[in-house]
């Protein structure tokens, strides 16, 4: 019943975040001038008149505090509204459809790839301490944080396409599962590393506590101590950040999607804000706040449910 | 009048299920040859007047889909894949309401206008079959072909193209409401009564404005439709040149059976919406092709409309993909694995290729594109300001001294800038007029520009200097300049800003070579190119506030006529675009009528404007009118008002022959999947200079 | 009186121990005197952190490379600011007039490279230390008074959850794009994990038994937090800061790639590397060596970091 109240509680708060996010944007998009609405073309084409008046269609030369009533109207019937200049006239809703799932799919495959290699490198790291298999993931670690994205994607897309013949440009028709190979594998170089670095941290940490040391003593096997002892102690952190990591993949990867032209959720954000597509900028930016808060929630339940020993009603609030 | 789309509608659906099945066959037996096609399907461009076959039985309603007719010998590519960049995707699918080059690339293809033009540029018949104009040109009359008709997203048949729908089409464009704007100025600028019904509807309530007939609207605005195949356009004044708008978006038509049907369905208001954004599963179609898949920023595939009136005139592609793309590079190595089939040259990849010279596989395959449409100028602005939004009084006063303006058109020695553009020709790029060349002929076939270089003095491209450098008259002005100035307080030397986009590596890299051609030809003691930048847009951070000394801008023709571009100079009139937005002098006298800079400059300027005014008075000779302009444009580059600066040609690796393509120098015709020729192995340079060849001794012909 | 009492008993007992203690004559100034051990904790990091050879090598490889940067633009044989365009010099391949070959305009790349790594590095270094001064105030306030908390989260969860892309366009929109705007925009945004990192510490020694007593001593707030403190939280600013400079100079090269970076006079490596990218199938070079020089600063920074950081920790000093 605790759990019912404080989830309930946790989540209006959040829902609160999110629509405090959203005005700001919403004001913030309102500062820039509305020139920007235009196509340099149509800037160049249209008298003074002219532009007044498809500002006036698009209800942008109202006062601000009626575009924010109307904004918070709209909100109320979940009604996105429509782009503007990204795909003239499609409704929001249908022109992240149809993106999101590109971008949810190479990044949930992406997440699957980086959590498996990524923890089995971190443990084999960890039970291979200081010996080779370790010096390789540091290695590897440092190397992917080290070199700039631009330069590890430019490898893979060398690699990939002149020695592998893979497509190095994504396609939606046919062979789409083949030319998703090498943004996904961009998309998980850097995850990999992120995974391995926590899990060895985590492990290395817990593997000197002194459960462990009487586990050994009780004569547990190797293998039965990394698994079900300091695996599971060590994960209960990491847990906290997979529902975030894999609610946030549908919001795609910029520099990947971009390199390997992918139609996704990456470079959407970026293009919507140079062309003043306001709609969807604020869809993207509430799409996210709400994933956000909804992914640190579950986070917190998730490492509750692993680990029994954390209480989130408990005193002290949020373990965040 | 209703009765007779219903009418219509009925049979168009009849004959559609009647030939439903007809068309399935005949598309999936594409392999089969047809004859006529695969010999030189586009060795002859024929013109006007043919309705062909197919216009008997189309009288009787029943509508046959043909065999597609599709170029089938042995080296030519019948599913075509072509690229762009991902910033060049798509906007608006509705022909009638984009504005932009963008969009029509691709809707030329999905919707077919009066009329259209051939590989030279000619105008050609297109759903109008013949065309005429009376005595003084105020009245265009126009015959429409009784075998086109509207077709949905599935290939099946909707109703004909009839007047009607030319009706609703400009209805639609001049409506504020509906059109929002888009695509107004040239029927403003036309036709009699646009502008009136533009305001009018402009200055009622949206529901006011969306409940207005036809019949308000044929009260208004010159256009009538003597008979279901006839179309008349009324001009505010005589407009000779009225035919070449007719391949332009805006007089394009708009399927009156689908807006009324969408407006049966729920109301006025939401039909228009609908009818506006349609997406390219629920649009009806008109023209040659089909869009079957359309993925934004991934790829799009137009297939052949089975129910296209010109079938037997033209070959078209079983299929043409389009893929989108980050860069020119990425598109480049698609290119090289054989996925797409042309690619542009960036520089780097050019230079690589043509150093490698033999060594690369690419070198024979190296040709060079034709000109793009646009031509290209330096634009002074008279009226500058600093960034703290001070007149920029050094500046002004220096451009307004024509001894200034004759030294840099005389001493700018733009070569190395060139070969921005093409490296391997860069000369080849060199611009001395300001009307774009290809876009005008006289009776006896002379290009228009030749008349203007002819007045200047100027000779053709010798492959070997710049033609119009002369570096004595440079100096002289020069000299003169400095001291006229000097006296007047200028500085030396002179700050040029020169504004690019913050985005863009190229224009930076562009921008640093011009500044040291600058440098270079004209003296660091003379003048001084500054590079800045903007952000998001030129008009809003830069042209407003009037921040630039220089522009270097392209105009596209939007009709065929001198005027469509020198009117864009002339003085005193807000219509003149770079007049009003670049050169700003129509502001020159300041907020507060104070002392123009130069009274020498505005007498030039008006001197300008009477001779343009003058060329376009004649109406009834074209040869004189052209002699006019000619001579407008002369006097606009001698006294060096605006600067001529170049024309894009670049290179290419290509597997298809841009001679075969149609070449329109205004209007949306162009980048249509018609008679293209192609080879599936690619062209080569001996390949393109082939074909440059015939096309030049063709175009003579004509 | 407790002197006077083991002087006392001193004088009774003698004899035997003699060799092994001798009688100190009493001293008023001594006796005055406080315990002293020459512990210094800058010392003790400084010397934990020499231990870690490897974190040493690359930190003094680091220096040398910033001081080289100067050197190396004063013996190359071209002049940033006297470049000249010449296409048909475009594309050079390393040699001994071009050290590091010429780009796509035929310029040399060798002074473009320094001086794009000084204006990279002063970039960077200028943003961690304001987001470090920046973070570690309002953590600091944020963590310590407690009913600035809300107030402190609810902006944090703000502008947070705001993608840093539409603060970044605004700015540049509205504002402009030279080098202080960047750098005061980076610190602006950056401030938020440092001062949430402070904060979580501030919070867990707030209220440690020695800060209860300090507080009942009646010892200003200000002391506190300088002196109670911040001497544990250097190990997390040092690792921060360490990681923020990487983290600054990969967004300056992803805020270039959008148009959103520096202005083009003032090349940055993020420039550089953006522009190389088209050109690297063809002219690996231009893309390798600023390449190199981000890795060598991303790596250093990472490792002398992470070294540093944990030489700071107090409870690693003996």
């Amino acid at each position: 019943m605790d759990m019912l109240k404080y989830s309930i509680r946790r989540l209006l708060q959040g829902l609160i975040t999110v629509l405090l996010i959203a005005t700001v944007v919403f004001l913030l998009m309102r500062m820039l001038p509305t020139d920007y609405y235009f196509t340099e073309e149509q800037q160049m084409k249209f008298t003074d008149e002219q532009k007044e008046a498809a500002l006036a269609a698009a209800g942008l030369t109202d006062p601000i505090g009626e575009q924010l009533l109307d904004f918070y109207w709209d909100l109320l019937h979940l009604d996105f509204g429509e782009s503007r200049r990204i795909q003239s006239g499609v409704a929001v809703v249908d022109v992240i459809g149809e993106k999101f799932t590109i971008s949810m799919q190479m990044g949930v495959i992406s997440l699957g790839i980086s959590l498996v290699v990524g923890v089995l490198l971190g443990i084999g790291q960890t039970i291979g301490k200081d010996r080779l298999l370790d010096h390789i993931g540091t290695a590897y670690t440092v190397f992917v944080n080290a070199v700039p994205a631009l330069v590890s994607y430019s490898l893979v897309l060398v690699i990939g396409s002149r020695i592998f013949g893979l497509p190095s440009v994504y396609s939606s028709r046919t062979n789409t599962a083949l030319s998703m190979v090498l943004p996904t594998i961009c998309i998980s170089l850097s995850s990999i590393a992120g995974y391995a670095l926590w899990t060895r941290r985590y492990m290395v940490d817990e593997i000197t506590k002194d459960y462990i040391k009487l586990a050994k003593v009780k004569g547990l096997s190797t293998s039965q101590i990394m698994v079900r002892h300091v695996l599971r102690n060590a994960f209960v952190p990491l847990a906290q950040y997979l529902p975030a990591s894999f609610l946030l993949t549908i919001s795609g990867s910029l520099l990947a999607e971009r390199f390997f032209s992918v139609p996704g959720m990456g470079p959407l954000l970026t293009d919507a804000i140079s062309r003043y597509d306001l709609n969807i900028v604020q869809t993207l930016v509430i799409l996210y706040g709400s994933l956000g808060v909804l992914g640190v929630f579950l986070g917190d339940v998730l490492m509750m449910l692993i680990d029994p020993r954390i209480s989130l009603t408990g005193k002290g609030g949020g373990a965040r | 009048m209703k009765n007779s789309v219903k009418r219509l509608l009925a049979l168009a659906t009849a004959s559609a299920m009647l030939v439903g099945s007809l068309s399935a066959c005949g598309s999936s037996s594409t392999d089969s040859t047809d004859d006529t096609t695969s010999s030189g399907a586009s060795s002859g461009s024929s013109t006007t007047s043919e309705t062909g076959d197919t216009g008997d039985s189309s009288a009787t309603g029943a509508v046959a889909a043909s065999e597609i007719n599709i170029d089938t010998s042995e080296d030519a590519i019948q599913d075509l894949v072509l690229y762009e960049t991902t910033a060049r995707e798509v906007e608006s699918l509705n022909v009638l309401y984009s504005q932009s080059a963008t969009d029509f690339y691709v809707s030329t293809n999905l919707q077919d206008g009066l009329l259209t033009n051939d590989e030279y540029g000619n105008l050609k018949a297109n759903l109008a079959e013949s065309w005429e104009h009376n005595e003084d040109s105020t009245v265009w009359t126009f015959y429409l072909r009784q075998d086109a008709y509207w077709v949905d997203a599935n290939g099946e048949v909707m109703g004909q193209i009839t007047a009607e729908d030319f009706v609703t089409g400009l209805e639609w464009v001049l409506n504020a409401y509906k059109n929002e704007a888009s695509n107004t100025s040239m029927p403003i600028e036309m036709i009699e009564g646009a502008s009136e019904y533009y305001e009018m509807t402009a200055a009622m309530t949206e529901e006011e404005a969306l409940a207005l007939t036809t019949e308000d609207f044929l009260e208004v605005v010159g256009i009538s439709t003597p008979d279901e195949y006839t179309v008349e356009y009324t001009m505010l004044a005589s407009k000779p040149y009225f035919d070449t708008v007719a391949t332009y978006a805006c007089l394009y038509p708009a399927p009156t059976a689908l807006l009324n049907q969408l407006t049966e369905e729920s109301d006025i208001a939401t039909a228009v919406e609908t009818f506006r954004t349609s997406s390219y599963t629920d649009m009806w179609y008109s023209g040659p092709y089909i869009l079957t898949y359309f993925v934004s920023k991934s790829e799009k595939v137009f297939e052949p409309n089975p129910y296209w009136w010109g079938n037997d005139e033209y070959t078209r592609f079983n299929s043409v993909t389009v893929k989108m793309v980050d860069s020119a590079d990425v598109a480049y190595t698609l290119y090289e694995s054989g996925d797409i089939d042309q690619v542009d040259l960036t520089e780097s990849n050019l230079t690589t290729i043509y150093n490698a010279g033999e060594g690369s596989t690419w070198y024979d395959y190296l040709t060079e594109k034709l000109p793009t449409k646009y031509s290209y100028q330096i634009h002074f602005c008279y009226n500058k300001n600093t960034e703290d939004g001070e007149p920029d009084v050094n500046w002004n006063t220096a451009v307004a001294n024509e001894n200034f303006r004759l030294a840099l058109y005389y001493g700018l020695d733009l070569s190395n800038w060139y070969k921005r553009t093409n490296a391997i020709n860069p000369l080849k790029c060199e611009n001395n007029c300001y009307t774009m060349s290809g876009l005008i002929y006289t009776s006896d076939g002379t290009d228009y520009t030749t008349l203007v270089k002819d007045l200047l003095g100027l000779g053709d491209y010798d492959g070997e200097s710049v033609v119009r450098l002369d570096s004595s008259l440079a100096e002289q002005y020069k000299e003169a300049a400095m001291e006229e100035l000097s006296a007047l307080g200028v500085t030396f030397p002179v700050e040029i800003d020169y504004y690019i986009s913050s985005a863009s590596s190229t224009a930076q890299d562009s921008a640093d070579v011009l500044k040291d051609a600058i440098s270079d030809s004209l003296g660091d003691d003379f003048v001084v190119l500054n590079i800045k930048t903007y952000t998001s847009s030129l008009s809003t951070e830069v042209r407003t506030p009037k921040l630039a000394s220089i522009y270097i801008n392209g105009w596209g023709a939007d009709y065929g006529d001198p005027q469509n571009y020198l009117g864009q100079e002339t003085f005193g009139n807000d219509n003149a675009y770079y007049s009003a937005v670049y050169s700003d002098i129509n502001d020159f006298y300041g907020e507060d009528g104070e002392e123009p800079y130069s009274e020498e400059l505005i007498a030039t300027y008006e001197e300008y404007t009477a001779l343009v005014e003058a060329a376009d008075a004649i109406v009834d000779d074209l040869d004189a009118r052209y002699e006019a302009y000619a001579e407008a444009e002369a006097y606009l580059i001698q006294h060096a008002l605006v600067i001529p600066c170049y024309y894009d040609i670049s290179w290419q690796l290509t597997c298809v022959n841009d001679y075969s393509k149609i070449n329109a120098p205004y209007g949306i015709q162009n980048n249509r999947y018609l008679n293209w020729e192609t080879n599936k192995n690619g062209y080569t340079t001996a390949d393109y200079e082939e074909f440059a060849a015939a096309y030049e001794s063709g175009n003579t012909a004509e | 009186m407790s002197d006077e009492n083991v002087k006392t008993v001193t004088t009774e007992e003698t004899v035997n121990e003699d060799e092994l203690f001798h009688f100190v004559p009493y001293s008023a100034e001594k006796a005055e005197a406080i315990g002293y051990s020459d512990y210094s904790y800058w010392g003790s990091v400084w010397k934990n952190f020499l231990k870690n050879k490897v974190a040493v090598t690359l930190a003094i490889l680091f220096i040398a490379l910033f001081i080289f940067s100067f050197i190396a633009l004063a013996i190359g044989k071209y002049d940033f600011s006297e470049l000249k365009t010449d296409t048909t010099m475009a594309f050079i391949s390393p040699n001994g007039e071009y050290w590091f070959g010429t780009d796509n305009l035929g310029r040399d790349y060798w002074c473009q490279v320094w001086y794009a790594s000084q204006t990279s590095i002063k970039l960077a270094a200028i943003v961690a230390v304001g987001e470090c001064a920046l973070g570690v105030t309002i953590g600091l306030i944020w963590g310590y008074i407690r009913s600035a908390d809300r107030f402190f989260t609810e902006l944090y969860n703000l502008i947070n959850n705001i993608p840093t892309i539409i603060y970044m366009t605004l700015i540049a929109l509205l504002v402009g794009r030279t080098f202080t705007i960047m750098a005061v925009s980076l610190i602006l945004i950056g401030w938020l994990t440092m001062a949430r990192n402070v904060r979580n510490l501030v919070i867990m020694y707030r209220d440690r038994e020695y800060n209860l007593a300090s507080r009942c001593l009646g010892t200003p707030l200000g002391r506190i937090l300088t002196k109670n403190i911040l001497p544990y939280l250097i190990s997390v600013i040092i690792l921060r800061l360490s990681l923020s400079i990487p983290g600054t100079i990969s967004m300056e090269s992803t805020l270039s790639y959008l148009g959103l970076g520096l202005g083009d006079d003032t090349p940055s490596l993020g420039i550089l590397l953006r522009d190389a990218r088209n050109y690297f199938l063809n002219y690996p070079y231009l893309l390798i060596f600023p390449a190199v020089i981000v890795s060598i600063i991303t790596v250093t920074f990472y490792l002398v970091g992470n070294a540093f950081s944990d030489a700071a920790d107090p409870r690693n000093h003996v």
